[in-house]
């Protein structure tokens, strides 16, 4: 897989150049990553270490060729330290997609085929200003990527965005026999809204299906097949330093009737505040804090109540001429605890209050070749 | 004689208050088109106003947008109209960005001085941008091979050019591609077969500017729109100017404003 990973980055190399590209984007982004995790379930008496090393969490290369002002494509590759493989490094296929921005006749509107970004709640356009995922993809709601076409775009006058899209649903980890079981497509619409400076609402629906079909080849029920319907709706507002934002995730996961025993919905709530400090005191250092409650006690098979508490602060350096910085220091600890009740079930399977450190030091680096 | 003291020296203080007083700061930056403009009006802007310190810079269009999102320039300057996407995503960020048409300029297309065609047509200048027409001959001009000159994709002439003349094609792969109007004029001086485009305000006599579907780029065919190739040039800010941001702005807009527009070879609004 790494070796045919490789290829294929040096392939769309080649394939810019031989296809008339106009440019070619070379982009870089690396997570070097400190992690000191402890935690204990209720009855142990003191906290145990359960994770204490440096990480290359993230290591994004990715290739933009420009073949036109209208068609662009994009192609990343997350390279990665991890112990699951024998060298110690992971590789995975992050985009691969094409943007062709008019194929449609309609102002600002891109079609966006392959491997691309799911355009559910804050997960697409998340930038991980505060180390952690985007609440969908934390508590596995929505992939941040996957394969599919959609349909994305801008509403004239700076009034907000859309997007339109049809997916495996199945994320960008799973391809070829992972997929097996994968009939049903997901579909998603997303809007989101800026109807005054600094006020942006939105909503995501997402609908999908796994486990192929609801009745097997003997027409009895599929005890796996589910469907599930996703819905996300977001607030955010910036004003001065401040800029926060709430989004709040509904899963709903529904069986075959005899199985419907196991239906369950599942409820996310995050706000996540951040202070820029550049704006009073000319430094550029963020403070944020982000407050998660993720209630899953209606799934028979997993049930838990949630509450994490994050602080974290930014130190952003190495700035270009658009004030984008180059390098990013980032401090965070986050208090992850389970309602004892709620979560009986599943502390008994392991599950641990945890409360971790994070130090990261980020940087990245884009470069535009003409050819 | 303690109060005597005293006021002395508070007279002292309050006379000095205007000396020491902090200098405004006013920093813009973007399009390297309104860059002439902003470098020259500024300059006689602070010479009226010597409390007041005006920074310019180039980079682009699109650089000088993503400093306004990002806070840290108070004018963006552009050559373009921002674009639904980057309106929306400074919205977001709560920023207003509110244009100030600052002046009117024609993209004019240029040739070696020899070069006897005289007029091209949209249709024209799109297939020798796109590769399809190759030699002047073609063109009912001399049997030489048209060396095609371009802006690099990420100025905001070359959006512009790109969205009037070539609706939104792609240069073809021969395209040479410099940094800069003059940069375009200059190669095209002393490139016979050349041709090129740049914004009316660096055309000089070495070059042969050429009509566009029989219209000459000039004061009145760019302000009556009939010029194919025309455009204004915007200063943004976040939200209505104000203060210092908006006497600069307003001097600009005015008549000793522009007439430094005018010296520096582009076309007044008015």
């Amino acid at each position: 897989m790494n070796k045919a990973l490789i290829l294929a980055t040096l392939g769309i190399l080649a394939l810019s150049g031989s296809l008339g590209a106009q440019e070619l984007k070379i982009t870089g982004e690396m997570w070097n990553r400190w992690t000191l995790e402890n935690g204990k379930a209720p009855g142990d008496s003191t906290d145990a270490v359960l994770r204490h090393n440096f990480s290359l969490e993230r290591g994004y290369l990715g290739l933009e060729p420009k073949f036109s002002e209208t068609i662009k494509g994009r192609f990343t590759v997350d390279i990665f330290s991890t112990d699951l493989s024998k060298d110690g490094a992971g590789l995975k296929l992050k985009y691969a997609y094409v943007d062709f921005s008019q194929l449609i006749p309609i102002p600002d509107l891109t079609t966006t085929i392959g491997l691309q970004k799911v355009y559910f709640g804050t997960i697409y356009d998340w930038n991980y200003s505060l180390i952690g995922k985007a609440p969908s993809d934390e508590y596995k709601v929505a992939n941040s990527a996957d394969y599919g076409i959609s349909l994305n775009g801008y509403i004239p006058g700076g009034w907000g965005e859309y997007a339109l899209g049809l997916y495996n649903g199945e994320g960008y980890k799973n391809y070829g026999a992972n997929l097996k079981d994968n009939v049903d497509p997901s579909l998603l619409a997303n809007l989101r809204l800026t109807p005054l400076p600094g006020i942006t609402i939105g909503g995501s629906v997402m609908a999908n299906g796994s486990e192929r079909k609801v009745k097997l080849a003997d027409a009895t029920d599929n005890s796996s097949y589910n469907t599930q319907l996703l819905l996300d709706g977001l607030l955010r507002a910036a004003y001065g330093p401040v800029d926060i934002w709430v989004e709040y995730i509904s899963k709903d996961v529904k069986y075959a009737e005899l199985f419907s025993s196991k239906d369950y919905t599942a409820t996310a709530l995050t706000v996540f505040p951040t202070l820029k400090l550049y704006k009073l005191i000319g430094a550029d250092i963020d403070v944020l804090g982000r407050y998660d409650r993720w209630d899953e006690t209606d799934n028979p098979a997993n049930p838990n109540l949630l509450t994490a508490i994050t602080g974290g602060i930014n130190y952003n350096f190495g700035h270009d001429d658009s004030a984008n910085s180059a390098m990013q220091l980032q401090l965070k600890y986050t208090a992850k605890s389970y309602d004892a009740a709620e979560s009986a079930a599943s502390y008994a399977n392991g599950l641990k209050d945890t409360s971790t450190l994070m130090l990261q030091f980020k940087w990245r680096f884009a470069n535009t070749l003409k050819i | 004689m303690q109060h005597k003291v005293v006021i002395f020296v508070l007279a002292l203080i309050l006379a000095a208050l205007p000396v020491l007083a902090k200098k405004t700061q006013i920093t813009c930056s973007g399009s390297t088109t309104v860059l002439p403009i902003a470098q020259a009006t500024a300059e006689a802007f602070m010479d009226a106003n010597p409390n007041i310190n005006i920074s310019v810079r180039g980079g682009g269009s699109g650089v000088g947008v993503a400093a306004l999102q990002n806070g840290t320039v108070q004018i963006a300057n552009s050559s373009r109209p921002m674009k639904a996407k980057e309106v929306t995503q400074a919205k977001s960020k709560g920023v207003n960005p509110t244009p100030y048409a600052i002046a009117l300029d024609g993209i004019a297309m240029v040739a070696h001085d020899s070069n006897p065609v005289s007029n091209l047509t949209i249709a024209q200048i799109k297939s020798i941008y796109t590769g399809k027409i190759k030699n002047w001959k073609d063109l009912g001009g001399p049997n030489l091979p048209i060396v095609v000159i371009s802006r690099d994709v990420a100025s905001g002439t070359f959006e512009v050019f790109n969205e009037k003349a070539l609706g939104g094609a792609k240069v073809g792969a021969s395209a040479q591609l410099l940094a800069s109007n003059n940069a375009i004029v200059t190669t095209v001086a002393d490139t016979p077969g050349a041709i090129g485009y740049a914004g009316l305000g660096y055309l000089s006599s070495e070059v042969k500017i050429l009509n566009v579907n029989g219209i000459t780029p000039s004061d009145k065919t760019v302000k009556d729109g009939t010029y194919p190739l025309a455009r204004k040039l915007y200063m943004y800010t976040n939200g209505k100017a104000a203060g210092d941001v908006n006497k600069f702005i307003a001097f600009i807009q005015s008549a000793a404003g522009q007439k430094i527009v005018k010296e520096q070879g582009f076309i007044t609004l008015k």
